[in-house]
């Protein structure tokens, strides 16, 4: 069977202009906000072995990967799907003698086995940061703080930061609410699912509460202060208060303590960010624990960003003015008006025209007016 | 934000029984929206932030999960067939109760042990539910989907079992067919786009809540 001039496969695209140099402006922009903040560009390759990409994060589960057998070295290499677990391996080993704690940025594509109806594309580019050494309060607040400057900075408006407690469930299963070890995945799917109905044929009535608390989080923090047995969680609602303080000003948020999407590796704290008029999530982080070759454990926080929904509602997109040169315009005339921040579109011959390759301007008497 | 909220109920008789919920939460749709015959898709309340859409059932969490519209009431037996991740089931509502269950033909019933399956054929309007369930159990499922009238796939040996809803039994008797074993109960759930309770929490939240009040004002009465 032939493919169609074009097909590409599911989950895969071209980005063509302005998209494809919207998506790059976006790309340039995250990374330089970050940056400002002391995070040092790194570059992992695009696939590596596949042991590499997997059990450098502890509790990551077995992630789908599209892997392939390398002809050379006959060994199986996988794709990533995703850069922090690629960050995690860089700290533990090439820059595992550096000072900690260490602050890293990275961008770039990464490549998932399956697409959803919901989320089609497989093809992502994700940039992010991670700081490594530590997870303490202050380095969450650094962290979303860089967070959400990075998003403002692409231009996302009306940011909202769901925080969630990746590691509530199992805290609270083996003190104050006791659950039968059989049950906890199950808890923690309904819980994740906000299935109320669920949670309750499961006969975990006792976490419906968390169900409710979900929220803005000044009536969340209430309502869980309110939940007999939660009182061992007093620590993770002051840190939680604190980080209010800190970002409660610039943007909107939300505490949703059960949350799990998505949130495999991620120990006491994680977070998901949101922006007005983008219909899902456009970036998420938390704390999460490197495992190094010998075995010993780091603490780690981080974000990742997708660019990919910001350049589909057209941030980033920047009206260029575009001027044609007609044959024989001289080389410095062109370099002057680039320099001056125009596109120059330069005739290749005399039946070139201005309109139809897309200029604004033409340029007559060596001044560029409108066509 | 000057966005309405659009919440999608399904088609059918469901219907009658959202109709109080939303009374009590003080949602008067227009007069169309209570009649099975209109035509119209879309429909007005009496508040101007709110909207309401009528879709079928399973449309209700295709529009909800990709945040077309923000709120939903549908059946379990939906939610559990698609487990789409961009949904919240935060209230049960305690409405339109049934069961989803296999059936198979009486006298194929009398004679059959469950305990004894390798490999069924079923024609059901739920591949996903019905693949998961006999996997689990150890069993393979070869399923037709149908979208209606299942009963009478057994009959003309279009497939020997079948997975559906039941709530009375009485169309299965009619059928000559006999509830074999039950899937899991199903209740209708308020269902919220993940995206819109975080960004929307303000507007949301106090409609969730105002359904769970409603609920539970039912419940003790």
């Amino acid at each position: 069977m032939t493919i169609a001039p074009g097909l590409l496969p599911e989950g895969l695209r071209d980005r063509l202009p302005p998209q494809a140099e919207a998506g790059s402006r976006l790309l340039h922009r995250v990374i330089v906000a970050i940056g400002r903040h002391g995070y040092a560009r790194v570059s992992p390759p695009l696939a590596e072995f596949e042991e590499g990409l997997v059990g450098q994060l502890k509790s990551a589960g077995a992630r789908d990967l599209l892997r392939f057998v390398d002809p050379v070295s006959q060994r199986t290499l996988a794709l990533r799907p995703d850069i922090t677990a690629q960050v995690g391996r860089i700290a533990a080993t090439r820059m595992g003698h550096r000072p900690r704690p260490l602050r890293l940025a990275y961008g770039g594509p990464v490549l998932k086995l399956r697409a959803t109806q919901l989320r089609p594309e497989r093809e992502l580019t994700q940039a992010g940061a991670e700081l490594i050494g530590t997870d303490s309060l202050a380095a969450v607040i650094e962290i979303l703080r860089v967070a959400v400057e990075a998003l403002e900075v692409a231009g996302v408006t009306g940011i909202t930061v769901d925080l969630t407690l990746p590691d509530l469930v199992e805290t609270l299963a083996a003190g104050a609410m006791p659950l039968p070890a059989d049950k906890v995945d199950a808890v923690r799917a309904m819980l994740d699912a906000k299935d109320a109905g669920g949670l309750a044929s499961l006969g975990a009535d006792a976490y419906l509460p968390f169900i409710e608390a979900a929220g803005p989080v000044g009536p969340a923090l209430a309502k869980l202060r309110a939940i007999a047995g939660a009182q061992t969680l007093d620590k993770r609602l002051e840190a939680i208060e604190a980080i209010v303080a800190a970002i409660g000003d610039r943007v909107a948020l939300t505490l949703d303590p059960t949350e799990r999407h998505g949130f495999e590796y991620q120990t006491w704290i994680g977070f998901s960010l949101f922006g007005d008029g983008l219909s899902g999530e456009i970036g998420r982080g938390g704390s999460y624990t490197i495992v190094h070759p010998d075995g010993t454990e780091e603490k780690a926080i981080g974000f990742s960003l997708f660019i990919d929904p910001l350049v589909d509602v057209g941030l980033g997109v920047v009206e260029h003015r575009r001027v044609f040169l007609p044959l024989g315009t001289d080389a410095a005339t062109g370099a002057a008006l680039r320099a001056d921040d125009w596109i120059t579109i330069a005739a290749l011959s005399e039946s070139d025209d201005a309109a139809a390759l897309g200029c604004t301007h033409i340029l007559r008497g060596n001044i560029p007016q409108p066509i | 934000m000057t966005a309405q909220i659009i919440i999608a109920v399904p088609k059918g008789r469901i219907l009658k029984e959202v109709l109080p919920l939303f009374a009590a939460l003080g949602i008067v749709p227009e007069p169309a929206f209570g009649d099975e015959d209109s035509r119209l898709l879309r429909f007005a309340t009496n508040r101007p932030d709110i909207g309401l859409i009528r879709v079928r059932a399973f449309d209700v969490a295709t529009f909800v999960a990709h945040g077309a519209a923000q709120l939903g009431i549908v059946g379990s037996d939906v939610l559990m067939e698609f487990d789409y991740s961009e949904l919240y089931a935060p209230v049960d509502l305690d409405i339109g109760h049934c069961r989803i269950s296999v059936a198979e033909p009486v006298a194929m019933a009398a004679g059959d042990d469950p305990r004894e399956w390798s490999h069924v054929r079923v024609a059901t309007k739920y591949p996903n539910i019905t693949r998961r369930h006999f996997e689990a159990r150890g069993v393979q499922a070869e399923c037709v989907k149908l979208n209606g009238a299942m009963e009478i796939a057994p009959v003309l040996g279009l497939s020997s079992r079948i997975v559906d809803l039941v709530s009375t039994g009485r169309t299965l008797k009619d059928n000559g067919l006999a509830e074999v074993e039950t899937i899991a109960q199903v209740s209708s759930r308020l269902i919220v786009n993940r995206a819109a309770f975080k960004t929307r929490a303000a507007e949301i939240g106090p409609l969730v809540e105002g359904f769970r009040k409603a609920v539970e004002a039912k419940d003790a009465a």
